[in-house]
């Protein structure tokens, strides 16, 4: 059940003409197609910029959007997002929150996921033969036959620590919803709903713009672009990255230029050779 | 009116006439000129860019040459205060030397001080009425304020002492002693403030300390009267000018004593910082011993130590402060000790580490030491051109009778 | 598009002639551009070279790069931006439109919106979040219009903060005297001193296992000692808070430099090196307009997208949503919740600066 596989064998041959149709699902195809390196090649003239997730729920695809106006700009050396354009760029409205905070339902928009589930359908088609296999009869972890770039190992997912597994959070029916531990569904445009249960504190947090990212209006009444939970955070692999942090770790931007008359910076990482010699601090070639 | 006009002419005159040796003094230092004026097109087409600074060194040579300078200035009081206050008669012959030396050294300093600016053509942005003068807040206002006043108090002191004499009229004392004392405090103001300017920001640790005023007049007046010692005895060997030995030994026993607590407070600072070394002696630290590898300023800091410490060694034997071969090299070790604990010493480690913990380096490029040396290349042109016209008229070479008496 | 109201960062007004296509359309270029440049170089010099110039820029005046040559003689007599009247602004304004216009190659606007009533700018970074990326650095460099290249002026520096060790082994080794902040070590070794922060780290990846990150800009300090030093009043702070430089009147004495315990302040040390099409036409007066050689820059909290309501450009851009701005007076602002309900601290604080940039934790 991947969609993403669906892509993989039927949507190369009618790719290019898609992106013509509609950048929309260009954007998705974009998102889809996991290697980027392949993508390049296909269309060398595209650039796509990455908000918070390289490869992920974050990804932007850069285009005009007035005359000499980008929506994004991109660092030329990692490929992350440098500046907005236009903030509000492909966004919907949030919609309702459960819990009332003091935002303007009105002026929060988030940029929507669901729109790239409705070639859920495709997939059907594609790869298996007009049917879906059958929902799984519970919700016990399973060795995936699919999905296997996403989560690395299903019989020991780390999200809960062994405590949930997929169909905890993903409807086993629905499959273009997520579902709650009293069978309700939530939309994956508004992830923060699901997450919120468990990260209750955090979920305080966002609502309230303290945790996660806005991006608009500094006004508490202005419009804003609310970055939910699975635009940084990828549910799945959260131990992802040395720090175990819930964030994957980045390539960063280059270090400043040294200034006039400091042609190293080995004077900063002498310590970095300490640990095993003691006292014979030998300059260090270069980075880490 | 008329009298001031033939001393105007007659002064100038005077000057620029002199011994072979007089003008390859002056085509020396016209050398360092010309390179200046090259140095100074660059910097100003081209900006500050042209020299060694960084945002994390942002106050350089230019700057240390002006806050050593000051203090050279400062120095002159040496002179001007025995001979007013202790009634010296030796220095009171000599007074208007030190002012003229005093003249020369602010004339540098302006020169330093326009040249470290970024904007000088914006100069005028500071000027009272036309543009925006943030008095009292900012202490750099003040030092313009005391710079300016007191390069006008020993313009009008020395001159008008000069102009006396030319006319061979009495002093009206009325006017003239209140001017010598409000120079002799205003003296002392130029180096404090000077001083204040830099200690009064928290966000460099090695300034921020009550020592540096203090620290600053000793120095002052150790390296001031080590350079007067050293004019004097050129005069004294190239002109018949008769500088008495009363006058340079008291000289020499002022830079003694002003050097000798110079570095006792050069050594309580030490010690206070770094028996439990923090992070705000992390300047001197670095002074004093480098970091890792970058130690450009350790060489500096021992070798102008050394030749303090000597000279002041040195000065305390009686026999040798009245050597009067040996005595000028001695003055001038102490001179050039100063000046690199001044410059290389005070003032570029109190940029290192930056106020966010950055260790970097400075070196001064070739055309900043060239606008250097050309700015003291024009103030010893200046300087000269001062001691010649003035004892040109203590010597009663040039007097308002002798031109009128020829005619 | 949904965008309703986002004023920074649209396109120019195009109701005049748009050159931000003027490569396309040569019919919109600004009438000095056709000028030589070894011609406007020179002129460039002129300028700078000032007071003892300024009879053979005059003199010059009447040859082809009129319009250039009368936009710096008039800007050399340009009054303090605060002094200034209505119409002065508008003046001086239109003058740097121009003048800013005809050097991009594009249409460039200076906005002099002032501060608004009940209004007061707060920043805060969530340091435990920082992975130290330094997206906020070159978003700001885009933003600002910030020198580029050999001439890099950055006003955000990233500080990489080791986390140490303490381990048995490492008892011997007394204090390392480096960049870590927690050393092993015995009462009578030798203490140097720990400076904290690593400036130009470059790992392949971050953030790294054993450290974290503290990005240092200009805090826009309640009382900023960089104000209080500077001769000629050109910097200050505005109503709503950032402190601010008018750069035609900065004299370049880098008082402020020395003053600022943060090292939040750049000077140009030659003229900006800005490319045409990296320019951002958006500017205001007291922000991110371009620079000239020989004064002082800084962080103005982008003060051409906040006084038009955009967060800064920095706050849009951090990946991890570790930076927060909002209104002060605002009590349900991010930046009021913040200080209402995490662990906050402001660097320096000794210094009795107030700073209106807080770091916090959750």
């Amino acid at each position: 059940m991947s969609t993403q596989h669906c892509f993989r064998t039927s949507g190369l041959s009618g790719e290019r003409i898609t992106m013509k149709i509609s950048q929309g699902i260009a954007v998705v195809l974009a998102l889809l197609v996991a290697a980027p390196a392949v993508w390049a090649a296909e269309a060398a003239k595209e650039v796509v910029c990455f908000e918070s997730r390289e490869g992920g729920a974050s990804d932007v695809l850069q285009r005009e959007i007035a005359p000499g106006l980008l929506n994004v700009r991109c660092s030329p050396t990692t490929g992350g997002v440098l500046w907005w354009g236009d903030p509000y760029d492909g966004t919907v409205p949030m919609g309702e929150m459960p819990i009332e905070a003091d935002y303007s339902h009105a002026e929060a928009v988030v940029k929507p996921r669901s729109a790239k589930l409705t070639l859920l359908p495709i997939c059907g088609v594609a790869c298996h033969n007009g049917t879906y296999p059958p929902p799984p009869k519970n919700k016990d972890p399973r060795k995936l036959t699919m999905h296997m770039d996403l989560v690395p190992d299903s019989m020991n997912l780390q999200h809960g620590r062994g405590a949930i597994w997929c169909l905890d959070c993903h409807s086993a029916k629905t499959r273009n919803k997520f579902i709650g531990h009293n069978n309700e569904l939530y939309d994956f445009d508004q992830p923060q709903k699901l997450c919120g249960k468990c990260h209750g504190q955090i979920y305080r947090d966002w609502r309230e713009g303290i945790h996660g990212k806005r991006i608009g209006e500094w006004a508490t009444t202005g419009k804003k672009r609310w970055f939910v939970c699975t635009e940084c955070h990828n549910p799945h692999d959260i131990q992802q990255g040395k720090r175990n942090s819930g964030f994957v770790q980045l390539k960063p931007e280059p270090a400043p230029r040294l200034p006039k008359g400091v042609y190293n910076a080995d004077h900063e990482r002498h310590h970095l050779q300490k640990g095993a010699a003691h006292g014979e601090a030998k300059p260090a070639s270069g980075g880490h | 009116m008329k009298k001031i006009s033939k001393f105007t002419v007659d002064y100038l005159g005077y000057v620029v006439k002199g011994s072979p040796k007089f003008y390859g003094w002056v085509a020396f230092l016209s050398m360092f000129i010309l390179v200046w004026v090259y140095g100074n097109y660059m910097q100003l087409t081209e900006g500050m860019i042209i020299t060694g600074l960084t945002d994390q060194v942002s106050w350089g040579i230019y700057l240390a040459n002006f806050v050593f300078l000051v203090g050279v200035a400062a120095g002159a009081v040496t002179v001007v205060f025995p001979a007013y206050v202790y009634k010296h008669k030796a220095m009171h012959e000599v007074t208007v030397l030190g002012e003229m030396l005093a003249i020369a050294a602010v004339v540098m300093c302006l020169l330093f001080v326009i040249m470290h600016m970024g904007r000088p053509d914006r100069l005028w942005h500071i000027l009272p009425v036309i543009g925006i003068f943030n008095w009292p807040h900012a202490i750099l206002t003040w030092d313009v304020l005391v710079l300016n006043g007191y390069l006008v108090l020993n313009l009008i002191g020395g001159f008008y002492y000069l102009y006396k004499k030319y006319c061979h009229e009495e002093l009206n004392k009325k006017f003239y002693l209140p001017v010598i004392y409000i120079a002799i405090v205003w003296a002392l103001s130029i180096h404090t403030v000077t001083a204040f300017l830099l200690n009064t920001m928290p966000a460099r640790p090695m300034w921020h300390t009550g020592m540096m005023p203090i620290r600053f007049i000793t120095t002052a007046f150790a390296a001031g009267p080590s350079l007067i010692i050293i004019v004097f005895l050129i005069v004294r060997n190239n002109t018949r000018m008769m500088i008495k030995d009363e006058a340079i030994n008291l000289l020499s026993q002022i830079v003694v004593w002003c050097l000798g607590i110079a570095l006792f407070l050069t050594l309580s600072e030490v010690v206070t910082e770094l028996y439990h070394p923090t992070e705000h002696s992390m300047g001197l630290q670095y002074l004093m011993f480098g970091y890792h590898g970058l130690n450009n300023l350790v060489p500096w800091f021992w070798g102008s130590l050394v030749a303090m410490v000597s000279g002041f060694i040195l000065l305390l034997i009686p026999s040798i402060r009245k050597n009067y071969k040996l005595l000028p090299w001695i003055c001038a070790m102490i001179f050039l000790g100063i000046w690199v604990e001044k410059g290389m010493g005070l003032l570029i480690p109190g940029s290192i580490p930056t106020p966010i913990g950055e260790i970097t380096q400075y070196s001064p490029t070739f055309l900043e030491i060239a606008n250097s040396l050309g700015n003291w290349a024009i103030g010893f042109l200046v300087l000269t051109i001062l001691l010649k016209g003035a004892i040109g008229i203590l010597l009663g070479d040039i007097s308002y009778a002798k031109t009128e008496g020829g005619k | 598009m949904t965008n309703k109201k986002i004023p920074v960062t649209q396109p120019a007004d195009q109701s005049s002639c748009s050159c931000s296509d003027a490569q396309a359309n040569p019919a919109c270029e600004m009438p000095d551009d056709n000028v030589s440049e070894s011609r406007r170089g020179f002129m460039k010099d002129v300028g700078g070279l000032s007071v003892a110039s300024l009879m053979g820029t005059a003199a010059l005046l009447t040859n082809s790069d009129e319009a250039q040559a009368n936009t710096e003689w008039a800007e050399w007599f340009q009054g303090n931006y605060r002094l200034m009247t209505d119409e002065e602004k508008a003046r001086a304004v239109a003058r740097l439109e121009r003048r800013y216009s005809s050097e991009y190659g594009k249409k460039v606007t200076v906005d002099t919106t002032p501060a608004q009533d009940g209004v007061l700018f707060g920043y805060a970074l969530n340091i435990q979040k920082c992975i130290g990326c330094r997206r906020c650095v070159k978003a700001c460099v885009q933003e600002n219009n910030q020198s580029r290249g050999e001439r890099e002026i950055e006003w955000i520096r990233v500080l990489k903060m080791e986390k140490g060790d303490f381990s048995v082994g490492k008892m011997k080794d007394g204090y390392p005297g480096d960049f870590g902040i927690q050393v092993g070590g015995n009462a009578y070794s030798a203490s140097g001193v720990v400076l904290e922060g690593e400036h130009y780290y470059e790992p392949e990846k971050v953030p790294d296992a054993d450290a974290f990150y503290m990005p240092i800009a200009c805090m826009q300090c309640e009382k900023p000692p960089c104000v209080k030093v500077c001769p000629v009043r050109t910097t200050y702070r505005e109503p709503d808070g950032p402190v601010v430089v008018d750069y035609n009147w900065c004299i370049g004495c880098r008082m402020c430099i020395g003053a600022c315990p943060y090292w939040a302040r750049r000077f140009n040390w030659g003229k900006p090196n800005l490319p045409k099409e990296e320019m951002n036409p958006n500017t205001h007066y007291l922000g991110n307009r371009p620079r000239m050689k020989g004064v002082v820059e800084k962080c103005t909290f982008c003060i051409q997208r906040t006084r038009k309501g955009r967060y800064p450009a920095c706050v849009e851009v951090c990946p991890v949503g570790a930076r927060k701005f909002g209104n002060l007076l605002d009590p349900n602002s991010e930046v009021r919740q913040i200080l209402a309900k995490k662990r906050v601290f402001r660097l320096k604080a000794e210094m009795n600066t107030y700073p209106k940039f807080f770091y916090f934790i959750d």
